[in-house]
């Protein structure tokens, strides 16, 4: 680690938006990355590997060499688990394992930390993975991410072959598993582009935050369908945090996501209590990276990222003390 | 799902607009140019249909050949084509078999695409978007 045991990462993920609609360049991407004050950074190779699934070895030294030109640390390799690759069937065992470990050697190759996999991957090939993660020595974690929880059967599982890894297989908690009202995009583009009433929007949100149950809104006659869709969406997304999860995941969490959508001029962020969650991961002891997972560009891809990016590394570093 | 729609207007490249494509002596038919609609590519076997419509009438999708990662095929082989992976940055050639081409001035051009989000299986079926674009492209 650098300066602070915890540091904060740049998922070029983020850039998104920046990236897809050619205002911005990968070497753009990381040079404005390091002069935010990230020191870290995640690649999803799905959006910016053009030989995608197999990075070419130029791409590849190409890439270290830019990571290393803006001293910018490759923390982590995000991978997909593409079940519904095939219009038929869902990808086999061996197939799911064949793309594993390419995506881990590839990571291994340019020097990020680990592989961010997913959910999908099942704890069967999960457990086949760890002798192959100990010697190539790369660590493989799974992001658990909204809907899931660390509570459901299929991750108390995984949990429970993370904590006799020795360290090789981890978790990556998704802050939008700690989401707890409905950022402002979601009550913009309720109403931009489904047509729901603002007054009606902002009243559905007051009865969410209050309490009240889903089936009471979704038989109130005053909504109409696009609203109570609306109620179904945020019932889905959005809760009370349960933030017992918190140290309930970090013995066993090697990098977080930190998930948000907007953050405005005073740098809080009104969707995720990051106040409460960020002392907890501080306590811990946890030293690692912590990624700014910017995700409004799915909402509005004209925002601009870099501000937003620039504000919630503010709020970040406020609340770790990293000044 | 209120996600992953952003991208919609990335499905049709308004700076190619329509260009009529000659052999010999033929005007054999036209072409533009469009991008996969998300924030990652995706695998051509993951698009589960794709309409094109010039001018408010459906082009017969026997007529549309489809070109990326400079190899081409047509929309009813999109499905099996599970080794080709469409690069977010990379725009798609679409050449529409049609004698005498399109004349000149402007068309409204609509793609409408349902594609699969192959790593969604988690209640066991898959997210399938409908994405949709329309532009006016002018011939050029």
């Amino acid at each position: 680690m650098r300066k602070h045991d915890i540091e904060l990462c740049l998922t070029l993920y983020a850039l998104s938006g920046e990236y897809i609609n050619g205002r911005m360049t990968l070497e753009d991407c990381l040079k404005k990355g390091r002069e935010m004050g990230y020191t870290g950074v995640e690649l999803v190779a799905s959006q910016m590997v053009p030989e995608y699934p197999h990075p070419s070895k130029e791409w590849m030294d190409d890439f270290t060499a830019l990571l290393k030109k803006y001293d910018m640390h490759p923390v982590c390799y995000s991978a997909y688990i593409d079940m519904g690759t095939h219009s038929d069937r869902d990808l086999t065992e061996d197939e799911i394992i064949q793309s594993t470990l390419d995506d881990m050697m590839y990571a291994k190759y340019m020097g990020f930390d680990l592989v961010r996999t997913q959910h999908a991957i099942s704890p069967k090939i999960y457990k086949k993975m760890l002798p192959y993660a100990k010697k190539i020595g790369i660590v493989l974690a799974i992001e658990l991410h909204a809907p899931h929880t660390p509570v459901i059967p299929e991750w108390q599982e995984y949990l429970e072959i993370m904590s006799n890894s020795d360290g090789w297989l981890g978790v990556v908690p998704d802050f939008s598993i700690f989401a707890e009202t409905p950022h402002i995009l979601n009550k913009i583009q309720a109403v931009e582009d489904f047509g729901c009433r603002q007054e009606k929007v902002d009243e559905i949100c007051e009865r969410h935050k209050a309490g009240e149950a889903q089936n009471v809104l979704l038989a109130d006659a005053s909504y109409t369908d696009a609203e109570k869709d609306f109620v179904k969406d945020i019932y889905a997304t959005y809760g009370p945090a349960h933030l017992e999860w918190v140290p309930m995941l970090m013995k066993n969490t090697v990098y977080i996501h930190s998930k948000f959508w907007y953050i405005g001029e005073d740098e809080f962020d009104y969707t995720t209590p990051c106040d409460k969650i960020l002392p907890l991961i501080k306590e811990s002891g946890y030293k690692g990276y912590i990624a700014t997972e910017y995700e409004g560009h799915h909402y509005n891809d004209t925002t601009d990222a870099c501000e937003q990016l620039t504000r919630y590394a503010h709020m970040l570093k406020r609340l770790l003390g990293n000044e | 799902m209120a996600q992953f729609q952003a991208y919609n207007k990335l499905l049709i490249s308004a700076a190619e607009g329509i260009t009529n494509v000659q052999t010999g002596n033929m005007t054999i038919g036209y072409e533009f140019y469009g991008q996969y609609p998300s924030y990652r590519g995706t695998f051509l076997s993951c698009i589960e249909s794709l309409e094109i419509y010039v001018d408010g009438e459906k082009v017969p999708e026997n007529t549309v050949y489809f070109n990326v990662n400079g190899k081409q095929c047509l929309l009813s082989q999109l499905k099996d084509l599970y080794l080709e992976y469409w690069f977010i940055l990379d725009k798609a050639r679409y050449f529409i078999l049609k004698e005498g081409g399109l004349p000149q001035g402007e068309h409204e051009v609509t793609i409408k695409m349902k594609h699969r989000i192959p790593y969604t299986g988690y209640s066991g079926s898959y997210l399938v978007l409908d994405g949709s674009d329309t532009k006016v492209l002018q011939v050029k």
